[in-house]
């Protein structure tokens, strides 16, 4: 997942050198609408697998996502929506029980029962079949199957979220008797779902063949075929773009947007990242571990500006740990402030002393990582923190991630793969998770009940609560949740998702008819 | 030349010494890299799943057990399975193979036909308008970096004037830009080293010699001084059209194309380190081949060495 936004900084730099020339097409034609029956997508790498529980990476998910249906599915509005099942319900605290949708056929003819939503469910971690997406059902306790569309779910504790979690990876749905009978290398090889595109052909680093589904349930899409085309570095990415041999490019950096939305038969659309850029903070380092000198660092970080600069205000200011979009998302809270003169106070009631604070960052791991880092080295600066910046190269990051080892603040993207705090902030900064640098124990009792009630009303009142302690404590300094932004032909009419699925179902996509 | 057979078999013990020690420098030095695992994983997994997938992979044996399995499987030709892929490593490389020998060959083309002659004609009009504005552009072509004149090609003669498609693998047009940019740099190697070999072997004697004896120009250049300028010019060449083999990764990833230089490079990222050792043992195999093949040619150019 995290090799896309890398990219998207490493391609910038040569996608200057393209801005640099004018944009010749303004004298042809221009297309704003086609008779063209195909939609070819341009990302940022090529697809590894297309078992859809082998993979999370963003550019397989974008492909398998549209092979495969999931028993909900999370529509570009952010909702949560019938897939493969028509309806959900909560027979008590720890069971679901799921309407399966009837008539639905795999791309192999074999029809779609509660047979295989239930082996396509365990075989994730079913120890056997050995996927990489054993851990996302771990609260499901059995599931059962009375009749053919009829599934119970049962899981160890309350889950409030299992019909999230079933509508992202893990959660797609295969064919049990056609995977029994050709192996999981051979279903690999030769994916079959209940999705809106079919695999015809792969050529590794060169294109995958979609070809639409004619009986897809959810009516057949607006193309005949959906072709994913690798193009890596981001200046032929646009190139081939303007030149109109792609329909959509994925991962248009922020400082490109013009460019696309310049060209006279381009355009660039964005969706709001689910989740934030933050600078996670080693709360045990002194002088990081008093929360005086976090609120201090918050305070001098001139996030508006950050927006403004260096995203070209494709992002908004974070007012709290919550992803906009996400549960529980509090509207009522003002962006987190900037403030150097409170924050030189603050820094002073706790007995700062000029000790020396790591911002410890990537260089294009993240889009704009390292000159952010350098801005708010700046800021900081200003106020009288003693602040440097160390750049690690990207194996190193993810050896002191595993470790636990950084010494001061570093990037992270928290994404919300549920659309609610619990899949981020207690997901990562809860007792034992990935940044796990800071303990509350009020913090943690809310985290932990939140995760195991089902009433939205509590959770929402913890989330609050926490959101509270948080923005005294300071575990992480969010500073920026920026779009994700495509770039288009402008008869493409297409809304993206913000959890990097793409979606070519036709409620997201139409084209331009003339 | 001594016998054919002890010169081929003391090259093959040569070249299998050398292939053993790629194979083993790639297996330690890919090893030192990096835990190809946490790329596998969403970025939740807890420590006990990647424990899990480690040991599925045979990444928690001891380093000498996991080099012994290595060259087990290495000398039976198995290069083990891609972990990225989930296919077996050597069928994902060799898919890569047509695209890689297309781009190589294209580009090499180019470079011969282009840099021999204009290295020739440099040579024989030293220091005039042509030799100077031909080096001039052989500087350039050496020294410009290959995504900047890569971006520039796409820019110009694709988005500008419309005469190629911007990138990926189709017909004959997608191949001509990535076959200009490739080919620059080798054109202009051997085109600057054509220039100078010609140079020498033109203050040679035996040239001045046929000059005296009142030989045509064309007869001297063509009988004399290309047979005795054409030892540097072969192996430059050889060298140059090894590197090609070898895929090139920056031209490959401007212009998406899918080969294996590209494929070494991802993989690289990827910490796949099957399909990493075996691509490099690839390119290793093709430089061993075409090295053999210039001392091959050498013999027949040269009696003195064939005397040995």
């Amino acid at each position: 997942m995290k090799v896309t936004r890398r990219e998207i900084l490493k391609g910038a730099a040569i996608a200057g050198a393209a801005a640099a020339l004018p944009g010749g097409l303004a004298g042809r034609a221009a297309a704003q609408s086609t008779q063209k029956r195909e939609l070819v997508v341009a990302q940022g790498g090529d697809v590894s697998k297309f078992d859809p529980h082998f993979s999370t990476s963003s550019n397989d998910i974008r492909v398998s996502f549209n092979i495969f249906d999931n028993l909900t599915a999370r529509h570009p509005d952010g909702k949560l929506n019938p897939g493969l099942a028509t309806e959900w319900k909560r027979t008590n605290d720890t069971t679901y029980q799921f309407k399966l949708r009837q008539g639905v056929k795999f791309h192999n003819g074999d029809p779609f029962t509660s047979a295989d939503a239930k082996a396509s469910i365990e075989r994730t971690y079913n120890p056997e079949a050995k996927t990489m997406v054993a851990t996302v059902f771990s609260t499901i306790e059995k599931i059962e199957a009375p009749d053919p569309y009829t599934l119970v779910i049962t899981t160890k504790k309350p889950d409030a979220l299992l019909p999230a979690r079933l509508a992202f990876y893990g959660g797609q749905i295969v064919p049990k008797k056609y995977l029994e009978t050709v192996g999981a290398d051979g279903f690999n090889a030769k994916p079959v779902g209940t999705g809106p595109v079919k695999l015809a052909s792969w050529t590794k680093d060169d294109k995958a063949v979609l070809e639409a589904n004619p009986d897809y349930w959810g009516g057949k899409i607006e193309v005949d075929r959906v072709v994913f085309r690798p193009i890596p570095e981001i200046a032929p990415r646009i190139a081939a773009l303007q030149k109109g041999e792609v329909d959509v490019i994925t991962q248009l950096p922020p400082d490109q947007g013009e460019k696309v939305a310049g060209g006279a038969n381009t355009k660039f659309v964005g969706a709001l990242y689910a989740g934030l850029y933050v600078l996670a903070v080693n709360s045990k380092r002194p002088p990081l571990d008093n929360p005086l000198v976090k609120q201090g660092l918050s305070l001098a970080i001139d996030r508006a500006l950050i927006v403004k600069e260096l995203w070209r205000g494709r992002g908004i200011v974070p007012s709290q740990p919550i992803a906009k979009g996400d549960n529980h998302w509090d509207a009522s809270l003002p962006p987190l402030a900037y403030n150097p003169s409170e924050a030189r106070d603050r820094l002073k009631k706790a007995g700062y002393k000029g000790e020396e604070i790591f911002i410890e960052t990537t260089a294009g791991y993240l889009a704009n990582d390292k000159p952010m880092a350098e801005a708010i080295q700046a800021m900081w600066k200003d106020v009288g923190v003693n602040a440097k910046v160390e750049v690690l190269e990207y194996s190193v990051r993810a050896q002191k991630n595993r470790e636990k080892s950084f010494k001061g603040v570093f990037w992270s993207d928290p994404t919300s793969t549920l659309a609610d705090p619990d899949g981020m902030m207690w997901r990562l900064l809860g007792p034992g998770g990935p940044q796990d640098y800071w303990r509350h124990a009020k913090w943690d009792e809310l985290g932990a009940a939140a995760r195991f009630s089902v009433d939205e009303k509590f959770r929402g009142q913890a989330y609050k609560e926490m959101t509270t302690i948080f923005h005294e404590h300071f575990p992480w300094l969010p500073v920026v949740q920026p779009y994700e932004d495509y770039g288009l032909q402008k008869y493409v009419e297409w809304t993206p998702n913000p959890n990097q699925q793409f979606e070519v179902r036709r409620f997201a996509l139409k084209m331009r008819r003339a | 030349m001594r016998g054919l057979v002890p010169f081929v078999s003391y090259r093959l013990f040569r070249a299998l010494i050398a292939l053993w020690l790629v194979s083993t420098v790639v297996f330690v030095v890919m090893r030192l890299s990096g835990d190809p695992v946490p790329l596998l994983l969403p970025p939740d997994a807890p420590p006990s799943e990647m424990e899990r997938v480690r040991r599925d992979l045979g990444l928690d044996r001891a380093l000498p057990v996991q080099y012994a399995v290595f060259l087990g499987n290495l000398l039976r030709g198995d290069f083990g399975r891609s972990i990225h892929f989930r296919e077996p490593a050597a069928r994902v490389v060799m898919g890569y193979l047509p695209a890689t020998f297309e781009l190589a060959l294209a580009a090499f083309g180019l470079a011969v036909i282009i840099a021999i002659p204009v290295g020739l004609i440099s040579a024989m009009y030293r220091n005039s308008v042509v030799d100077h504005t031909v080096m001039g552009l052989a500087l350039v072509g050496q020294s410009a970096p290959t995504f900047f004149l890569g971006i520039l090609f796409i820019l110009l003669l694709s988005l500008q004037a419309g005469l190629f498609p911007t990138s990926g693998r189709g017909d004959w047009t997608n191949l001509v830009l990535p076959a200009l940019t490739l080919g620059a740099f080798a054109m202009a190697s051997i085109a600057r080293l054509t220039r100078s070999a010609v140079l020498e072997v033109m203050r040679a004697d035996y040239i001045r010699t046929a000059r005296a004896k009142g030989l045509g120009e064309a007869i001297i250049v063509a009988k004399h001084t290309l047979k005795n300028a054409a030892i540097p010019i072969v192996t430059i060449t050889g060298l140059q059209f090894g590197t090609l083999l070898g895929g090139a990764v920056v031209t490959e990833t401007v212009f998406s194309w899918p080969g294996i230089g590209r494929l070494a490079v991802q993989s690289i990222y990827n910490r796949d380190y099957p399909v990493v050792q075996c691509a490099v043992f690839l390119s290793a195999v093709a430089f061993i081949v075409i090295n053999f093949a210039i001392d091959l040619i050498y013999g027949a150019l040269d009696p003195r060495i064939r005397a040995g």
